[in-house]
C-alpha cells in the first residue's frame, strides 16, 4: 500500500481546524508514513495545537500556522500592502521548506486549498486538477453529502480522510506517548496512587454540545458514591473553570478530597499527560475527548446535538459511545448507565440513547449497537471501492 | 540665563526666526516650583500643568498611553507646552523617523519652559511650530504628511481658543482634500423631517465622490404607521418598538454585505444600543447626525455612548450635555441647502398666483405660531399659510391653503420663490418666539438657496452664518407688520438682500460643505482610517508610488486605473477573475490568503 512516487523529497499533510480533527488527523498521518516511510511528511497545523503532535512517531515536521497573524495582516494592508506582503513573504519563508512534491489538504475551505497551491511544487501545481483532485474530491464530495443528508453512513472521519490521502487505515488505532512535562504541583500526584481516575471533559467547543454543569456534578457525585477508588478529574479551557467550580460546589464535603480541579490550568502538553494518567475519559464530542484517546485513556461519549457516532465517535477499539436520539438537548442523561460501564463493565440501556461500542477492522474503525455487525462492514467496503477503487485493487492484487 | 542661552543655541540650528522671538518674548506666564522628585514642576494661573510630586514619571506615561498610536510616516502634533516634560518622554519613545511637533500657543510660556530646565538632544529632533492658529495648519496640511494631533491637557487650559482655531483649521485642510474615495453607508430614519436630510446628505456625499450606500428604512414606512392605528398604546409602542429592533439588524445585515468605511446615521435613523456596540467591537465606525433640536427630542441621553461621533446644530449646552451623557465625540455642524433643489425658479404667472403672496408662511401648525399667526390678518397685503396640522386653528382656516394638506418639496420650493416675503418662525411649544434661540432652521438656509426674501426671528447662531445684508431678522413679533410693510414697499432692496443671502449659501452652506466638515472632523481624529481614505492614500497612484521596486505587486496594482481606490478585497477579485488557482503566481495567492482572513474579520452578522 504505497502512494504515488513523487519526484520532491518530502510531502506535507494540511489540517487546519480543531483540537478534535487534528486528533482524528492521526490515522492518516500515520498511515501515509507507513505507506512512504522514505518520504518525509510534514503537519502543517494551526499554531496553538502544534504541541499535540510534538510525540507523534515519524513525522517530519510540525508547522504551526499562525492565522492570528495573518488575520492583522489583512487589516493593515490597505496602509501599508507593500510591507505586509514582505511580511508575509518572510513568514512564510521562514517556516522552511518552500514547496512539497505531495500535499493532503484534509479541509475543504479556500485556505486550505490556498495552502496546498503555495506549498506545491510547480509540478504538482501543474497537475493538480489531473491527479491529485482526482484522489480527493470523490471523499469530499461524500462527506458533503453526509454532512448535508446524514443518510446511513459508517465510513468514520478520520478513515475518510485516509482515503482522501490516498492510503488505507492502518487497522489500529494511533496512540502516543505522553509528553515529558511537568503538571502544578496540586495536580501532580493524578494517577499516581491506585484508583479509578476519570476524567471528565466540562466543555465543549460549541454551546449546543455543552453538558450542563449540574449533570456533571450529578455524575461527579453518583460514580463517587458508587466506588470508593473513584477519583475524578475536571478537564477544560479557561472558559470552563466556572463550570468546574460550580461542578466542586455541587458535592458533598466529604468527596471533595476526591475531586481534581485542573480547568484552565493546564497547557496542552500538561493536558495530554493528565489524560494518559486517567483510566477513562467522559464527555461530548470534544477535542479532549478524542485527545484521551490519543493518550490510551478509554473513552465514553455523550453525542446529541449535530454529533454523531459513526462520524466522529472516538477513534480506536474499545470506546463507548452514548447517541442520543433527537437533535434537542436531552432531558435525561445516561449517568447510571455510563458508571455501570465503568465500574462494572456492565451495558445498560438508557432510555432516548443508544449505545454503541467501536473496533476496529481493515476499513478503520466501526461502531456497534449490539444489534449484530451484518451489512455494516460490506457498506463501507462498497464506499472504499466507489470512492478509492485503485487503493482497494492494489489491495487485492 | 545660561540655561536658557544654552537651550536657545540648541534650538538656533533648526529655527532662528522661532529663537528670535523667544528671546524678544518677556515670559513669566509659569509659576516653577520643585516637585517632590526634585525636578522642577509649573503652574500657570494657580492651576498646576505637570505633577508636584514626579513630573517625569507623569510625562513617561503620557507618552506610554499615545506612543502605541502613532505611525510610520506621520506628523504628530503635540498640543501643550508646559515644561516639556510629555515631549521630551513621546520623542524618546517613538521611531526617530516619526516626525514629532509641538503647537507653541504662547511664546511667553515657551520663554519660561527654556529657563526653566535645559533640553537635551532631543530638542533638536523637534518641529517647533509657531505663528497664528490657522498659519500654522495650513503648514502642516501642505506638508501631505498624515497629522495625529495629541493633547496634553493640563498645559492647554489657558489656550483653548488657539487650540480650537487650530483644530479647525486643520480639519477644514482635512475637508478640502478630497483625493480619497470613502464608502459611507447612510442610514435614514423611518419617516419624518430628517428623511429629506437623508436625501441632500447622500447627494452631497456623492457630489464629494464618495460611495454611498444608501439604508432606505422609509420603505417600511407604511408599516409603521398601520402600527400607529392600535388603539392600546402599550401595544403600539411595543409593536413600533420590535419593528425598529427589527430595521436595527437589517441596517446590520445591509452592512454586512459591504462593510464600509463610516456609518453616518440621520437623527430617528433605526439603531439600537446593542446594534451599535456591535459594530464598535466589528471596528466599523459609527456617526450620528441629531437633526432635531436636543431639548425636544431626548433619546440621544440614552443612545450617546452607542456612537463613535455625534454631529448637533447646537452648541455650549448641548454639546457639554451630550459629552455628559457619555458621547466620545461631539461635534457642531449647523443645518444647510441643498442647491439642487433649493434653488430659484421660473414660475408661471399661473403657478405665480396659485403659489404667491405678499406674505407666506410654510410650516406646521406649533402652538406659537397658532397663537402669533392671527396678528397677520385682516392687513392690507396678502397672507397666505402652508402645510399641515393647523387642525382647530380656526381663526387662520381662511388663509389656509389646500385645506391643510401636507404639502411636497416642489409645492414648497413654489411657495418660496412666489412669495414677495416668506415668513420663518422657528417652532416652539410656548405661546411666543422661541425663548431658546440658540440653532438656526433648515428652512433658513433653503429660503436663502432659493434667493427668497425671508423675514426671521432672530438666533443666536444667526449672525454666524449671514450679516444683516443677508437676512432680515426680528426679535418680537409685534416687529413684523412694520416690517413687512416696509420691505414690501421696496422690491429692489429686497431682491438684493435675498441674492446676497443665495451667494452666502452656495459659497458656505450647502450639505456639500457640511459634509466636507463632518468628515475633516472624523479623517482628523483617525489620521490612519477615513484620513488615510480622505489624503487618497488608498488610491491606485499612491499605493503604487509607496511599493516601488516590488515588481509583483506593482503589476498587481497597475491592472487598476489611476484614481481609483484600491481595497485588498479589490485586488483580491481581480486576481479571482482570471480563473483557475493553479496558474497564479505565489505573490497572488499570498493576498487571496490575506483576503480570507480580511473577509473573516468584517464578517458581521
Amino acid at each position: 500500500m504505497r502512494h504515488e512516487s513523487t519526484q520532491n523529497s518530502r510531502a506535507l499533510l494540511i489540517q487546519l481546524a480543531r483540537l478534535g480533527d487534528l486528533v482524528q488527523s492521526l490515522p492518516a498521518i500515520e498511515a501515509l508514513v507507513d505507506a512512504a516511510p522514505e518520504t518525509p511528511l510534514d503537519v502543517l497545523c494551526s499554531a496553538p495545537l502544534a504541541t499535540v503532535l510534538g510525540e507523534a512517531r515519524n513525522i517530519g515536521r510540525v508547522i504551526p500556522w499562525d492565522g492570528g497573524r495573518w488575520r492583522a495582516w489583512g487589516e493593515q494592508w490597505s496602509e501599508d500592502p507593500n510591507g505586509t506582503l514582505r511580511a508575509a513573504q518572510a513568514y512564510l519563508a521562514g517556516l522552511g521548506e518552500s514547496t512539497y512534491g505531495r500535499i493532503y489538504p484534509l479541509n475543504q475551505h479556500n485556505r486550505s486549498l490556498l495552502l496546498t497551491h503555495l506549498f506545491s511544487s510547480p509540478s504538482v501545481r501543474a497537475d493538480w486538477d489531473d491527479r491529485s483532485e482526482a484522489r480527493i474530491r470523490p471523499w469530499t464530495e461524500y462527506l458533503r453529502h453526509i454532512a448535508t443528508r446524514r443518510g446511513n453512513n459508517r465510513v468514520h472521519l478520520a478513515d475518510a480522510w485516509c482515503g482522501m490521502s490516498g492510503v488505507r487505515p492502518r487497522g489500529r488505532a494511533p496512540l502516543l506517548q505522553p509528553p515529558t512535562v511537568d503538571l502544578p504541583d496540586d495536580l501532580a500526584s493524578i494517577g499516581e496512587r491506585q484508583g479509578l481516575w476519570v476524567a471528565l471533559v466540562t466543555g465543549a467547543g460549541e454551546a449546543d454540545r455543552c453538558i450542563p454543569a449540574t449533570t456533571w456534578g450529578r455524575w461527579t457525585h453518583e460514580f463517587l458514591t458508587r466506588t470508593d477508588e473513584g477519583q475524578v478529574v475536571l478537564i477544560g479551557s479557561g472558559r470552563e473553570r466556572e463550570t468546574g467550580q460550580a461542578i466542586l460546589e455541587s458535592i458533598p464535603a466529604l468527596f471533595q478530597g476526591r475531586v481534581w480541579d485542573a480547568t484552565g490550568r493546564t497547557s496542552i502538553p500538561q493536558l495530554m499527560k493528565l489524560l494518559h494518567k486517567c483510566r477513562w475519559v467522559i464527555g461530548a464530542d470534544t477535542g479532549p475527548l478524542h485527545l484521551g484517546t490519543l493518550m490510551g485513556s478509554r473513552a465514553i461519549g455523550f453525542y446529541f446535538s449535530h454529533a454523531r457516532v459513526h462520524e466522529t465517535g472516538p477513534y480506536g477499539e474499545g470506546h463507548w459511545v452514548y447517541q442520543h436520539a433527537a437533535q434537542a438537548q436531552p432531558e435525561r442523561w445516561p449517568i447510571m448507565e455510563s458508571i455501570a460501564l465503568i465500574c462494572d463493565d456492565q451495558r445498560r440501556a438508557a432510555s432516548d440513547w443508544t449505545l454503541w461500542r467501536n473496533r476496529m477492522d481493515q476499513w478503520g474503525t466501526s461502531f456497534d449497537d449490539g444489534s449484530g455487525q451484518e451489512g455494516v462492514e460490506d457498506a463501507r467496503a462498497t464506499v472504499w471501492r466507489t470512492l478509492s477503487p485503485t487503493l482497494c485493487e492494489s489491495v487485492a492484487a | 540665563m545660561t540655561l536658557f542661552n544654552d537651550n536657545i543655541a540648541r534650538l538656533a540650528a533648526g529655527d532662528t526666526s522661532l529663537t528670535a522671538a523667544v528671546k524678544t518674548s518677556a515670559g513669566g506666564v509659569l509659576t516653577i516650583e520643585p516637585a517632590r522628585s526634585g525636578v522642577p514642576s509649573a503652574r500657570r494661573a494657580g492651576r498646576w500643568i505637570h505633577s508636584a510630586y514626579d513630573p517625569i514619571r507623569e510625562a513617561e506615561t503620557w507618552a506610554e498611553t499615545h506612543a502605541p498610536a502613532c505611525r510610520e510616516g506621520e506628523t504628530v502634533v503635540v498640543a501643550g507646552v508646559g515644561l516639556l516634560y510629555h515631549v521630551e518622554a513621546l520623542r524618546k519613545r517613538v521611531a526617530p523617523e516619526l516626525v514629532v511637533a509641538v503647537l507653541i500657543s504662547d511664546l511667553d510660556e515657551f520663554h519660561d519652559a527654556l529657563v526653566a530646565r535645559p533640553l537635551g538632544s532631543w530638542a533638536e529632533n523637534i518641529l517647533w511650530l509657531s505663528g497664528t492658529p490657522v498659519e500654522i495648519a495650513d503648514r502642516l496640511s501642505k506638508t501631505g504628511r498624515p497629522l495625529r494631533c495629541l493633547s496634553y491637557a493640563p498645559a492647554m487650559h489657558s489656550d483653548t481658543n488657539f487650540h480650537s482655531t487650530f483644530e479647525q483649521a486643520l480639519q477644514r485642510g482635512i475637508a478640502r482634500q478630497t483625493g480619497g474615495q470613502l464608502t459611507i453607508a447612510l442610514v435614514g430614519p423611518i419617516y419624518g423631517g430628517s428623511l429629506p436630510i437623508a436625501r441632500y446628505v447622500r447627494r452631497a456625499l456623492e457630489t464629494l465622490g464618495h460611495k454611498v450606500q444608501w439604508i432606505d428604512h422609509s420603505v417600511h414606512a407604511s408599516s409603521y404607521e398601520a402600527m400607529g392605528a392600535l388603539k392600546d398604546a402599550r401595544n403600539r409602542q411595543l409593536m413600533q418598538g420590535r419593528l425598529a429592533e427589527v430595521l436595527s439588524q437589517w441596517t446590520l445585515a445591509s452592512l454586512a454585505e459591504s462593510p464600509p468605511d463610516l456609518v453616518l446615521s440621520l437623527a430617528q435613523a433605526p439603531l439600537t444600543l446593542p446594534v451599535l456596540e456591535h459594530l464598535r467591537r466589528k471596528k466599523l465606525l459609527t456617526a450620528m447626525w441629531f437633526v432635531e433640536n436636543y431639548r425636544h427630542l431626548t433619546y440621544w441621553q440614552q443612545m450617546a455612548p452607542g456612537y463613535d461621533y455625534w454631529f448637533v446644530f447646537q452648541q455650549g449646552a448641548c454639546l457639554d450635555a451630550f459629552r455628559q451623557a457619555g458621547a466620545r465625540h461631539v461635534g457642531f455642524l449647523p443645518m444647510a441647502a441643498d442647491p439642487e433643489l433649493h434653488r430659484p425658479m421660473d414660475l408661471s404667472d399661473e403657478e405665480r398666483r396659485t403659489y404667491g403672496a405678499d406674505v407666506s408662511f410654510v410650516g406646521a401648525g406649533y402652538a406659537n405660531r397658532r397663537r402669533l399667526f392671527p396678528a397677520l390678518l385682516r392687513r392690507p397685503w396678502s397672507f397666505k399659510l402652508w402645510g399641515n396640522e393647523w387642525d382647530g386653528a380656526d381663526e387662520l382656516h381662511s388663509v389656509l391653503q389646500l385645506n391643510g394638506a401636507r404639502i411636497d418639496t416642489d409645492t414648497c420650493m413654489k411657495v418660496f420663490n412666489a412669495t414677495a416675503i416668506n415668513l420663518n418662525v422657528h417652532s416652539t411649544t410656548g405661546a411666543s418666539l422661541d425663548p431658546q434661540a440658540d440653532f438656526v432652521n433648515p428652512r433658513t438656509f433653503e429660503l436663502a438657496a432659493c434667493g427668497a426674501f425671508q423675514l426671521v426671528d432672530s438666533r443666536s447662531q444667526l449672525p454666524d452664518f449671514f450679516t444683516d445684508r443677508e437676512i432680515l431678522s426680528f426679535r418680537n413679533f409685534d416687529e413684523v407688520p412694520g416690517l413687512v410693510e416696509r420691505w414690501l414697499g421696496d422690491p429692489a432692496a429686497r431682491q438684493a438682500m435675498a441674492a446676497a443671502a443665495r451667494e452666502r449659501v452656495l459659497g458656505a452652506h450647502t450639505y456639500v460643505h457640511r459634509m466636507r466638515d463632518l468628515l475633516g472632523h472624523i479623517g482628523f481624529s483617525q489620521p490612519d482610517r477615513v484620513g488615510a481614505v480622505l489624503r487618497g492614500d488608498r488610491q491606485q497612484e499612491s499605493l503604487l508610488s509607496r511599493c516601488a521596486g516590488d515588481v509583483p505587486l506593482e503589476s498587481l496594482l497597475k491592472e487598476f486605473p489611476a484614481g481609483q481606490r484600491v481595497e485588498l478585497k479589490d485586488v483580491a477579485a481581480r486576481i479571482r477573475s482570471k480563473g483557475s488557482i493553479m496558474t497564479l503566481k505565489r505573490e497572488e495567492l499570498m493576498v487571496l490568503m490575506l483576503d480570507e482572513y480580511r473577509s473573516e474579520t468584517r464578517d458581521l452578522l
